[in-house]
């Protein structure tokens, strides 16, 4: 779901940065009136981020073949409102080390991971709502959170790889393409879905102070 | 970025390695801008120049290029299976329903062209300056000291963590784990887990620590800025670069 370089528009591109510093500036503000001193959320959300880009390598098979995690909405239940400047970190990185991504497509790469993100954190607070320590509520939870994360994540990617490159295709294609890129994404979204669930279990029975998201 | 020494040693000596880099990483960036601004086929000769001239003065080897290049590009054999059949109205090749279309073999060729070029020059860039040097020089451009703080942070742990995490498969292999199905979801969910928890623990250690030394009391004051004339002047070709390419493309 990295969009890579050259491929968008430059007016794609410029909107995407736009978009991601209006996101960056609105979650440091909300992160500042959180923490007082954000200083001491940032080695606990360096540590994660680092997690996050290290289990992001972890692939997951689904013979025949095998994908790797996005890991945004577990991001977005981990985070909160960190996960925002922890994307752009990881994303930075990765198209700087592994060329993974692109620089150009920065802003665009981190609204597609970044706003899915932002939906699953307040997905999962729901939990305070229905049950905050039922194991069925936070499971059930988790595994919306990050389907619709990934799927919301795809289907914006569909849309702008569909309307924001520089080839046109006809109606008709353009809305093939969606659906057959949307839909190449559905079995991820429940790999990511089951995965987020087992995690979210798991950290419940070992640590649940780690799923409170702004209590980093 | 300089990880790799047998890289950094030539690549800093260039003169892209010597040029300052808070004006060096403002002046690419709006290079590479200004090549996604393309859209005419008559400038891709030019960027394709500007890129080789670019790596050729990083010193960088061309296999280091070719390594980083290999690294997959999905999106762009996406790119190159849908639009040459998909996009456009002008058929030069029929066979039985497939048919080859200009207009879709010439979006796919301006779409990779920019992509290589795009890469050559952010390879080059980021082959020639340190993790602290864009560190300073994300500051200097304005970007927020909270966002810089975690990049190093970040940086500074991920080997770690990619190192504690080859370690925990590997005591998992030992024990019988072989992760080809989807049966692999639960373990590999508990590793993952299991990483995030000690991450998390570790990170309250650091932070103790960190705070004991000093962290958070006051900011630094940024290191001294003073530039050589050659930096301003290949700052003053970086822009006229862009602007005539943004130019050629509104003229052409």
């Amino acid at each position: 779901m990295h969009i890579p370089d050259g491929i968008l528009t430059a007016s794609a591109a410029i909107g995407g940065y736009a978009a991601t510093g209006g996101l960056t500036w609105f979650s440091l503000r909300r992160i500042k009136k959180q923490y007082g001193d954000p200083r001491s959320g940032i080695p606990r959300a360096a540590l994660l981020t680092a997690a996050f880009f290290a289990a992001s390598l972890i692939h997951i098979p689904i013979p025949p073949i095998s994908v790797h995690l996005v890991l945004s909405g577990l991001m977005g239940v981990m985070l909160g409102w960190f996960s925002i400047p922890a994307i752009l970190v990881g994303l930075l990185l990765q198209a700087v080390m592994f060329q993974h991504g692109g620089l150009t497509t920065l802003g665009i790469n981190a609204c597609l991971m970044g706003i899915p993100a932002m939906l699953a954190y307040y997905i999962f607070r729901l939990r305070f709502l229905f049950g905050r320590e039922k194991p069925l509520t936070n499971g059930l939870l988790a595994f919306i959170a990050s389907f619709l994360a990934v799927a919301l994540g795809a289907f914006m990617a569909a849309l702008l790889l569909i309307f924001a490159t520089p080839a046109y295709l006809d109606a008709a294609a353009e809305r093939q393409a969606i659906i057959a890129l949307s839909l190449a994404h559905l079995p991820v979204a429940i790999v990511e879905g089951l995965f987020t669930l087992m995690v979210v279990l798991f950290l419940l029975k070992v640590k649940p102070s780690l799923l409170d998201g702004d209590q980093l | 970025m300089i990880a790799e020494a047998a890289v950094s040693k030539s690549a800093a000596r260039s003169l892209l390695g010597r040029w300052e880099a808070r004006l060096k990483v403002p002046a690419l960036l709006l290079l590479v801008f200004s090549f996604a601004f393309v859209r005419d086929l008559l400038l891709l000769p030019v960027l394709v120049l500007i890129a080789a001239i670019i790596y050729a003065l990083s010193g960088l080897p061309f296999s280091h290029l070719l390594i980083r290049a290999r690294l997959p590009g999905f999106f762009l054999i996406a790119m190159a299976i849908i639009l040459p059949f998909w996009s456009g109205q002008t058929i030069i090749w029929q066979l039985g329903p497939l048919a080859l279309r200009q207009e879709g073999l010439l979006g796919l060729l301006l779409i990779v062209v920019k992509f290589f070029t795009i890469l050559t020059v952010v390879i080059a860039l980021f082959g020639t300056t340190s993790l602290p040097q864009l560190t300073l020089a994300l500051r200097t451009i304005g970007i927020p000291w909270l966002i810089t703080d975690l990049l190093l942070f970040t940086y500074r742990y991920l080997y770690q963590l990619a190192s504690d995490l080859r370690q925990m498969r590997t005591a998992a292999r030992l024990r019988g784990f072989t992760g080809t199905s989807v049966s692999a979801l639960k373990p590999l969910a508990f590793i993952a887990g299991t990483m995030l928890v000690r991450s998390q623990e570790q990170s309250e250690r650091v932070f103790q620590a960190m705070t004991l030394r000093g962290y958070g009391n006051s900011s630094l004051p940024l290191p001294s800025f003073r530039p050589l004339p050659v930096d301003f002047l290949l700052l003053a070709v970086a822009i006229s670069l862009s602007a005539m390419l943004v130019l050629l493309q509104f003229i052409l």
